[in-house]
């Protein structure tokens, strides 16, 4: 059952986005973001719903696989249309009702804004492994060294822990399978109950996770790990023309995105 | 008692995906009660699938296990009820130890089962009697002790629920010698005093060669091999092929076959080959 | 030649009384294959340890490759010379992708990017996961895992390479695949290997063997000779292979046997023209 979660998976491939530096798709998710957030009109969103439906043929990622990552948001979106939906002033849509013109529009544009977001990160971890991700992200954030912000600290930090969901899912599960075996109850009983029965599945394995911290920090050592200093990497990322030609579309899009805004579209 | 009916068992992992794999299919078997069985099979022929299944907690995509004349996945009680009769220790139960004492983490079991405290303290003591397990270590952490002590509390934590079928997922694995042979002994001294049905899946041939009087062969989710360990060893050609081990013994009398000694079939200990060898040699000497 | 000295070593782990190793010495030769075997708490992980520094002796003195493991200054030279390989392998590897895990030790030694693609293929293709070098690592079995963990130390090119139980936690086949891939490396490549382990099978292809006990070195020799001392290995608790226990009870009952076939189709030929006369 743990196995299904999906985080920040990524799909193998060999697309024009896969092959994208990941500092490019990092920056475009960036620029999305921005322009998603300078959107007013329907022109606006419907510019930027075209933009993703073009990036996800692209990078041959299915509605379906989307669909899977937005359903645990399920709930937020829908939240925020029903609240958009009564909470907005305006033209009634029947005398006397609530719910009026502007709430509906507002509703969509919200719910649209929420998915598009979602959509966007997706797009980017469907198609950049971790490890690229990761190194793009010390990359981008390397002139901050310069301020004393552990960059390298703070990537390997993220990578290790992405290494490690896997193997510790696993672990849960398998201690979860041996409390049951003796007699654990995990389904029954109160919300206080439930958390207590939790116990004896996160003691072994906070255990085991600082036992594994452990080894792992002697078989870094053993390994020549001293920190970022001098370290080299196997994989350059350098940017190619592809990465250009993105990136300025990506600024041509936020820029096309502000003028509608001030056309009020 | 729990005799063990298992009928046309057959289970599905990720059914309904493009990933669909049955682990286990066809298999059909009966243990009767107070035996002690090994079931051996490469990594991912199906054994860890199956005994998952011998006390519910994975149910079958079809056929149906029967402990004691109930099928085991009628109701929800009968899967509740089917944990204390049926003891499942898997792979490493070490890394199952949570509580703040050797004490409180045996006795989390019998406390599960809702029994009376000086019930959960007789048994707490008696499980630590069958693994040798002193008092003194009672009040002890267990995240303190070694990785030998580790083991066979956590096998006493199953021990004390009192189960008639005892169920060992590789209870051996890295561990020295001397550890592995404490813990078989244990085992089979808890069966000897209690009657109860002993499972023992092991890649050991070894120790199953030695302990077993039924062993049991797994390959590709089905049942292969069935008998007692002379009739399962005389196959040893069969189970180097599905990638097994056989015992040393049976290997060096293969060897020896291969030489043209004329050795009797299903050799599995030290002691049939040395007797074997000696007749040999006895038969050539007179 | 002996690449590692190890003279009259102590050693006691911060907060114990015991001391875990009392009075070691012994070398090793260059390119040999070394098993060190004992049970659990004997000491033998505490000797590996000592060998590429990670523990420093409280007294005596270890030198591995010429270099003091005393000597912090020189502490990345004496290990980019000494690979480990630990019990588990889900926690020596770091990476989500098999190449990028066996390219970390060179990446850490600043090897130009060019050179490291160079010895990750290379060290990959020695141990025969070169296939899988796209594949994330916890989809392997156990002995693909070690075998990666293997080549992530090879990519150092290391003289050495130290093994602490690398088979403790696998199946026959993961431990068959471990025992091949370091017999290759020792006779093919060279390399020297320290095996520390407690199954007796694993060291039957060793030009030597220690055995270690409560911190001591209590039996050092070629395999065949310290296995004929039954006496000594029963009363450390471990095993002695079928091979020599059979020779040895024939030997007993009245049969003149040399105890010396570990192979066990040396060992059949023994018996059977024995048999013959």
């Amino acid at each position: 059952m743990l196995k299904d979660i999906t985080l920040g998976q990524f799909f193998p491939g060999d697309t024009i986005a896969h092959r994208l530096d990941p500092r490019t798709k990092l920056l475009l998710v960036v620029l999305f973001i921005v322009a998603l957030f300078q959107a007013r009109g329907w022109v606006a969103y419907g510019t930027l719903t075209l933009v993703v439906a073009v990036c996800m043929t692209l990078s041959h990622i299915s509605p379906r696989n989307i669909f899977k990552g937005l359903k645990p948001m399920i709930f937020i979106i829908a939240l925020t249309g029903v609240l958009n939906i009564f909470y907005t002033s305006g033209t009634p849509i029947l005398p006397g009702w609530i719910i009026t013109w502007e709430g509906i529009a507002r509703a969509i544009q919200m719910v649209l804004r929420i998915v598009l977001l979602i959509t966007g990160t997706f797009l980017l971890t469907y198609t950049t492994s971790p490890i690229a991700l990761t190194d793009g992200l010390e990359l981008l954030l390397n002139p901050l060294k310069k301020l004393r912000f552990p960059v390298h600290e703070m990537t390997i930090m993220m990578s290790m822990a992405l290494r490690f969901i896997p193997t510790l899912i696993e672990e849960t599960d398998k201690i979860m399978s041996a409390q049951k075996a003796r007699g654990a109850d995990f389904e029954t009983g109160s919300l206080m109950d439930r958390a207590k029965a939790l116990l004896p599945v996160l003691v072994p394995l906070f255990v085991s996770a600082f036992r594994r911290a452990d080894e792992l920090a002697v078989a870094m050592e053993s390994r020549c790990y001293h920190g970022g200093e001098g370290r080299t990497r196997m994989k350059q990322l350098i940017f190619q023309g592809r990465d250009y030609i993105a990136l300025a579309l990506g600024v041509l899009l936020l820029a096309g995105i502000i003028y509608l805004k001030k056309w009020g579209l | 008692m729990a005799e063990i009916i298992v009928e046309q068992l057959r289970h599905v992992y990720s059914a309904g995906t493009p990933f669909e794999v049955a682990a286990i299919e066809d298999i059909d078997l009966s243990i009767p009660q107070g035996q002690l069985v090994g079931i051996i099979g490469h990594t991912g022929s199906g054994k860890s699938t199956f005994i998952q299944h011998m006390n519910a907690l994975l149910a079958p995509s079809a056929g149906k296990v029967c402990c004691g004349g109930q099928d085991i996945n009628e109701s929800k009680l009968s899967r509740r009820d089917v944990k204390h009769q049926v003891g499942l220790v898997f792979q490493y139960p070490e890394y199952q130890l949570f509580e703040e004492t050797v004490y409180k983490d045996i006795a989390f079991g019998p406390k599960n089962m809702k029994l009376s405290e000086e019930e959960i303290d007789q048994r707490v003591r008696e499980a630590a009697g069958f693994v040798g397990v002193e008092e003194e270590l009672f009040e002890k952490s267990p995240l303190e002790l070694s990785g030998g002590q580790k083991r066979r509390i956590a096998i006493a934590g199953v021990i004390a629920m009192r189960p008639g079928v005892l169920i060992l997922d590789e209870p051996t694995a890295g561990l020295d010698p001397a550890g592995c042979r404490q813990i078989l002994d244990n085992i089979c001294a808890y069966r000897e005093k209690t009657g109860a049905t002993v499972i023992i899946v092991s890649h050991n041939m070894d120790d199953v060669a030695r302990i077993a009087e039924r062993i049991i062969v797994f390959s590709h989710g089905r049942v292969v091999m069935d008998g007692s360990a002379g009739e399962v060893f005389s196959r040893a050609e069969e189970l180097i092929e599905i990638g097994l081990d056989v015992p040393h013994a049976t290997a060096l009398a293969m060897a020896l076959k291969k030489q043209g000694l004329k050795l009797p079939e299903g050799i599995y200990t030290h002691e049939q080959l040395l007797s074997a060898i000696l007749e040999i040699r006895g038969a050539a000497v007179c | 030649m002996s690449i590692i000295k190890f003279e009259n070593v102590h050693y006691t782990y911060p907060g114990d009384q015991l001391e875990s190793l009392c009075g070691v010495s012994l070398e090793i030769e260059e390119g040999s294959f070394v098993a060190v075997l004992g049970h659990n708490g004997s000491g033998k992980s505490t000797l590996a340890k000592h060998m590429n520094a990670i523990l420093v002796p409280t007294e005596g003195k270890v030198t591995v490759c010429g270099i003091d493991s005393a000597d912090e200054e020189r502490l990345i030279q004496l290990r980019r010379n000494v690979g480990m390989v630990f019990q588990n392998p889900d926690n020596q590897i770091v990476a989500n992708v098999v190449e990028d895990d066996v390219a970390f030790a060179p990446e850490n030694l600043g090897v130009e990017p060019k050179e490291i693609r160079r010895r990750v293929d290379e060290a990959l293709k020695l141990v025969g996961m070169y296939e899988k070098r796209q594949h994330a690592p916890h989809l392997l079995s156990g002995g693909q895992k070690q075998r990666v963990a293997i080549a992530g130390v090879i990519a150092m090119e290391p003289k050495i390479i130290v093994l602490d139980e690398p088979t403790a936690m696998l199946d026959p086949i993961g431990r068959e695949e471990v025992i091949s891939t370091i017999t290759r490396l020792c006779r093919e490549k060279g390399m020297t290997v320290v095996l520390i382990t407690h199954h007796m099978d694993e060291c039957v292809g060793a030009d030597r063997l220690i055995v270690m006990s409560n911190g001591s070195v209590v039996a050092d020799g070629l395999p065949a000779e310290v296995f004929a001392d039954i006496g000594l290995m029963e009363r450390e608790g471990l095993t002695v292979p079928e091979t020599t226990r059979l020779l040895y009870d024939l030997k007993q009952r009245g049969m003149d046997l040399p105890l010396t076939a570990l192979d066990v189709d040396a060992c059949a030929k023994e018996i059977v023209e024995k048999l013959r006369g």
